[in-house]
């Protein structure tokens, strides 16, 4: 027999009990009055992120300009940002390290935790961790309350996960707390974050 | 008369600045856990969903293994199943010998500790470079991690300091943690270009969508698997549950339970390989089975590797993570390494207060303490009951059984009370050991009840 038949025949033998799905309709979760103003709070606060609105005569390299003034090297395939590398005509993922800016498109923030659902849009995401700094660019208009509707919302989607089979949730800049507690950003992926409301 | 971890504690408690330090640092990660969890008034709702999700996905195991089967392979991805550690450790090596790979970048799992993968790789001339900051500062230093979440944080920055200016060149003379940060940034990032595997856990496969979730708050499983072309996803049979709506439960309580954050930095969803990669999921049992078959313990199952049950506790605050026999401390640990062996891992069973305060901060609701109580009772029959204290208890039941010895000793029990200190904290009294001794009452429990009755 195979490991695999194995393994499934020993747990259908050795259940002692069974339990029946549970009806998650019944969790009340969190909702605020103002999504968007709990969402913007959480990431200048918990999540570290700097967030800036775009003016209406401002245009995205304006708004880069702004966010990170000493950037050389910026990649995107955003339409309207001029960039020196593009993760989809790269040769190599490894390429975008040398970015000092990433700047990439969040379909919508979360207004409990700060994450912002960013779909893979790109060929290499690497865009996504590798390069130094990340521009968000999120629409105002689309923020849930927590998570429960975050995940209503990709479930619902029928883009995401469609061209490339990944999408993550980020919360602020890479951080991490491993020597004696103390609070870095900058761990491995980027060091910093800034979310653009447009 | 003491255990392994009784004799590894009183060793590590010699040094009261290092215990303190610790104490404060684990209990200040349940502090903030607290503060998460009283900010949201559905969490025991959110506790109890956790608990009855998990208890369905265990209890439905097999065909949810086969949806999540079936998904993962319409994605493109390949699953492997592996029974125990030594199949798994086969086809990890066999991917990678099949594409050639001389180094491997990693982040931090759980289960490739439990299998000894990276010893299994290396053996085999495959280098492998943990890239959690935590792990890789325990790979250089050559120590095994002491807590699951925080592995290094019992380290401190000097040791750190020296590692680095040892093995990393160029590093200078500062111990400062945001420095020492970055060099093992830009040493890492060096890794990733250059490795030709990344090798993630997976904290959630979801069956309904064939796919698994990783979350980091520093983005190293994103750094392997952006980089190389192949990703090995190593998963435990257990980490399954059904859906995105029993995902969005999770999410909320992994990060608030574990580190006291609303989220993770980066939660990442993997549904298939790269553009022009390869993707595989190797599916682990290694005795999970066995242990849904106990009836006492299969509960531990429900586990997510969160480290609540750690921070909280008293004893793994004040005994630290390596006076554990077992890789993983704290009262899952004592539970799983009585699951994993319970004739080499029986000593950390006495590594509890019975205080119960895990079995109020698991966010899945596992009875860790219940379960460390029941393996105490079971102690005796494994035969590795303490001799001495099964004397006293045999002696014990025998006085309480008859009436006039207990009252007869019960009245000379305050005669105690005159003897010299010297005698009464020897090493003859094990009771005092480690405190004072206590003052017998001048009048013992029922006389005090008997005269309150007669009062009446």
């Amino acid at each position: 027999m195979s490991s695999r038949d194995n393994i499934l025949n020993a747990l259908r033998n050795n259940v002692c009990e069974t339990y029946e799905k549970p009806d998650l309709t019944q969790i009340k979760p969190v909702v605020f009055d103002n999504p968007l103003e709990h969402f913007k709070l959480k990431a200048t606060t918990t999540a570290g992120a700097k967030l800036i609105e775009m003016d209406t005569d401002e245009n995205l390299d304006d708004i880069v300009r702004r966010a990170y003034p000493d950037a050389k090297i910026i990649a995107s395939n955003l339409q309207g940002v001029t960039a020196q590398l593009n993760p989809d005509t790269v040769n190599e993922a490894q390429e975008l390290a040398a970015a000092d800016v990433g700047v990439i498109q969040g379909d919508f923030g979360v207004a409990e935790n700060a994450c912002v659902w960013i779909p893979q849009t790109m060929k290499e995401k690497a865009i996504c961790f590798a390069s130094e700094f990340l521009v968000i660019l999120l629409d105002k208009k689309n923020i849930v309350n927590n998570m429960h509707e975050a995940y209503e919302r990709v479930e619902a989607s029928k883009d995401y996960f469609q061209q490339y089979k990944f999408g993550t949730f980020i919360s602020g800049p890479s951080k991490t707390a491993d020597i004696e507690s103390a609070l870095v950003y900058g761990a491995q992926a980027a060091r910093g974050v800034t979310i653009v409301l447009v | 008369m003491s255990t392994k971890h009784s004799k590894y504690a009183e060793d590590y408690l010699k040094d009261d600045p290092v215990v303190d330090r610790h104490d404060k640092t684990f209990f200040g990660v349940r502090e903030k856990r607290d503060r998460m969890a009283h900010d949201l008034p559905e969490w025991e709702q959110l506790r109890e969903a956790a608990d009855n999700i998990k208890r369905h996905t265990v209890t439905h195991l097999a065909d949810y293994l086969e949806q999540f089967e079936a998904n993962a392979t319409k994605n493109g991805i390949h699953v492997h199943w592996a029974k125990d550690a030594d199949e798994y450790n086969d086809i990890v090596l066999r991917i990678l010998q099949k594409h050639n790979v001389k180094k491997v970048v990693k982040s931090k799992s759980m289960l490739t500790e439990e299998c000894h993968l990276n010893e299994n790789l290396e053996k085999n001339g495959v280098e492998v470079i943990e890239t959690d900051l935590g792990e890789r500062i325990l790979q250089m230093m050559q120590l095994a991690p002491s807590h699951i979440v925080m592995p290094a944080l019992h380290v401190h920055r000097e040791q750190i300091g020296d590692c680095f200016r040892e093995k990393i060149p160029g590093t200078t003379e500062s111990n400062d943690p945001t420095y020492l940060t970055h060099v093992a940034r830009l040493h890492l990032r060096q890794q990733f270009m250059e490795a030709g595997a990344g090798m993630t856990g997976a904290n959630f496969g979801i069956a309904s969508k064939g796919e698994v979730v990783v979350c980091t708050n520093e983005g190293n499983a994103d750094m392997s698997t952006s980089m190389p072309k192949l990703h090995i996803v190593s998963m435990g049979i257990e980490k399954l549950i059904p859906d995105y709506s029993a995902m969005a439960v999770f999410q909320r309580l992994l990060a608030r339970s574990g580190t006291g954050q609303e989220t993770t930095v980066y939660t990442s969803h993997f549904r298939g390989p790269r553009p022009g990669g390869e993707m595989h999921i190797v599916l682990v049992d290694n005795g999970r089975s066995d242990i849904l078959g106990n009836q006492e313990h299969w509960q531990t199952l429900k586990c997510m590797r969160c480290g609540a049950c750690m921070n909280t506790c008293p004893v793994y605050r004040r005994s630290s993570g390596y006076s554990y026999t077992y890789f993983i401390p704290g009262p899952i640990g004592v539970n799983l390494g009585m699951l994993r062996d319970s004739n080499h891992y029986y000593d950390n069973v006495s590594a509890c207060t019975l205080c119960c305060s895990c079995d109020n901060v698991c966010p899945v609701r596992v009875d860790l303490s219940k379960q460390i109580y029941r393996w105490r009772q079971e102690l005796d029959e494994l035969g590795h009951a303490d001799a001495l204290k099964k004397f006293m208890s045999k002696r014990m039941a025998w006085m309480f059984n008859h009436t006039g010895v207990y009252n007869g000793a019960l009245s000379m029990a305050k005669m105690m009370n005159w003897m010299p200190r010297w005698i009464l904290n020897s090493k003859m009294n094990p009771w005092a050991y480690g405190h004072e001794m206590m003052k017998f009452p001048k009048k013992s429990f029922h006389k005090i009840w008997k005269k309150m009755k007669d009062e009446k």
